[in-house]
């Protein structure tokens, strides 16, 4: 067997070799003291190269894994970092994947419940607006349907007394109807909650409409006689006609055969009657939800990188921000930038709202996010009204500093920025 | 489809980053890249995923690199080595042989290097070979080459340093 080369060799001590040359070699090493002194530097330089290379340790940093949502189909013609950024780029949270070397991730599982939650919550919602517009829609139609019955109808049905009236206008019926429904004894309104009072309004308005409660607004529209009033303003009308209702009380006495026989078909049909609004607020209200527990008020917010926390929509290197500035960018000596940015120029104040704005990200030692934003000024262009100290211009380049510490510290650094 | 790429995502990521810095020697840069290889992997799925993606960052290293020197991009501002995590003395040291291996990988030739890279994330003989366009036959030979020079440019970078101090 001839010499085996370093190649060969380094295959043994990878251990990618089949059994049969391993033993193939091992009877050659027996024999070949050349090979075998080979094969000891082999094994020294391996050892040494790996653990060269192994030594190498990615230094620690916040990594960047970036959970986007799903990108859409165009989302694979990502161009490289140093594509150039157009002056209408869209804001950060809409990645710009026509330049933006952003993370094609697919979707947290999170997000997607969460967005479930949400869309279901929204669902909810819907449903209740379409319901509560039915409601209205079907309570105007039945009220303008009962009161077609006629006047005479509404005459028996708010006669419940022992002495009703013979004659009654339908304008006295109304004033007649409260007195009696506060009176528990009264055969019409033994199922019906109390009138509404003028400081209940509001909490009758609270409620959920359910099917009592929407039968209940039905029945006092009816007996108001107004067609087409909100239930309140009927409840109102009631309350306000219940007064004169006891001073005049004396005057509407009737004979007592007429009120009996009265009485009887009233009861008949104002039970057919309540009847028939029941079901139909019944039909009108199952499409309700169930009651259910409050949903999560606050979606948990998902956690923001840096990039967002800094709202800037594309990382760039030195050269695009030179490129952008027209000259080196403006840094804080002694200070390390996290990351070199562009922000939307119409979220800084003062600078051309149409043009982006080179944004130096740095963190301080009490890991503060501090922003430097730069922005070339065009000819005749003036920095805009709002002014402090914070900014200001280096030769053309208006200059902005800005961040999560105070202004005091804030001026401090200003003195180092070059 | 999604559940794979993220799954891609989980295992190969942090070595691909790891050995994209070992490479380029520039954690941003390497991240960049990393990135940009899988959102090339969003775009057409591999069959074989790990060999394509270290393969596909190894050509983004190679046109990134070509980039850099045409347009004389320095991102030293950036570099990792910009943010100390240990103590100084610790962190000094570090850096110092970091930047004496990397001094001496990039004598290596580009084929060597990346082989080298390579077998340090753990890929086998078959692997590197597909990754890097070579026989199988062809890779022991390479990495004893790479694995010697390595250690040659190493040692003489640092008798260098020694005579220099």
């Amino acid at each position: 067997m001839p010499h085996l080369d370093e190649g060969t060799l380094h295959a043994l001590l990878d251990g990618e070799l089949e059994l049969a040359e391993v033993k193939e070699i091992q009877n050659h090493l027996g024999s070949c003291a050349a090979c075998g002194s080979r094969l000891h530097d082999v094994k020294e330089f391996l050892t040494e190269a790996d653990r060269l290379v192994a030594d190498l340790h990615t230094p620690a940093g916040p990594a960047k894994v970036r959970r986007e949502p799903a990108p859409p189909p165009q989302a694979a013609r990502v161009q490289p970092p140093s594509a150039h950024p157009t002056a209408d780029a869209r804001p950060w949270r809409e990645p710009v994947w026509d330049a933006a070397p952003e993370l094609l991730l697919p979707e947290d599982p999170d997000e997607v419940v969460r967005r479930r939650r949400r869309t279901r919550l929204f669902r909810w919602a819907a449903m209740i607006a379409v319901v509560v517009g039915v409601g209205q829609f079907v309570r105007s139609g039945l009220t303008s349907k009962t009161l077609d019955l006629g006047s005479s109808e509404r005459d028996i049905v708010l006669a419940p007394t022992p002495t009703p009236p013979a004659v009654v206008a339908p304008e006295e019926t109304t004033r007649q109807e409260t007195p009696q429904r506060s009176t528990p004894a009264a055969p019409v309104t033994k199922d019906r909650a109390p009138a509404p009072r003028p400081s209940s309004g509001a909490k009758v308005r609270a409620e959920e409409p359910t099917a009592d409660t929407l039968t209940e607004q039905f029945d006092t529209m009816i007996m108001a006689g107004a067609e087409d009033t909100a239930p309140t303003q009927a409840a109102d009308q009631v309350i306000a006609g219940a007064a004169r209702a006891d001073s005049d009380e004396t005057e509407r006495r009737a004979p007592e055969n007429d009120a009996a026989t009265r009485e009887a078909a009233a009861r008949a049909l104002e039970e057919l009657d309540r009847e028939r609004l029941r079901s139909r607020a019944n039909a009108a209200t199952a499409a309700l939800p169930p009651p259910r527990p409050e949903p999560q008020a606050t979606v948990e917010a998902a956690p923001r990188t840096l990039e967002q926390k800094a709202q800037t929509y594309l990382r760039i290197g030195l050269d695009e921000a030179a490129k952008q500035l027209g000259r080196p960018m403006h840094v804080i000596e002694a200070m390390s930038p996290e990351f070199i940015g562009l922000a939307q120029g119409r979220t800084v104040p003062g600078a051309d709202p149409n043009r982006p704005v080179v944004r130096v990200v740095y963190r301080d030692t009490r890991n503060r996010m501090i922003l430097l934003d730069q922005q070339r000024l065009r000819t005749g262009q003036a920095p805009g009204a709002a002014s402090g100290n914070l900014r200001w211009i280096l030769g053309d380049v208006m200059l902005y500093l800005h961040g999560e510490p105070g202004n005091d510290v804030l001026r401090n650094l200003q003195r180092r920025v070059r | 489809m999604t559940a794979d790429l993220t799954q891609l995502f989980e295992q190969h990521y942090e070595s691909l980053v790891r050995m994209l810095y070992r490479r380029t020697g520039d954690r941003d840069r390497a991240e960049d890249l990393a990135q940009e290889t899988f959102a090339r992997a969003v775009a057409a799925p591999p069959n074989n995923p790990r060999p394509w993606l270290f393969a596909v960052a190894l050509n983004l290293v190679r046109e990134d690199g070509r980039r850099t020197v045409r347009q004389g991009r320095r991102l030293e501002l950036l570099r990792a080595e910009d943010r100390p995590t240990e103590g100084p003395d610790v962190d000094f040291e570090r850096q110092e042989r970091s930047a004496s291996v990397h001094a001496a990988l990039a004598t290596l030739g580009e084929r060597d290097r990346e082989a080298l890279l390579l077998k340090a994330e753990g890929f086998n003989y078959e692997e590197i070979a597909s990754t890097l366009g070579l026989s199988k036959g062809a890779v022991g030979t390479t990495l004893a080459r790479a694995r010697r020079r390595l250690v040659e440019a190493y040692r003489s970078e640092a008798r260098g340093k020694n005579a220099a101090s």
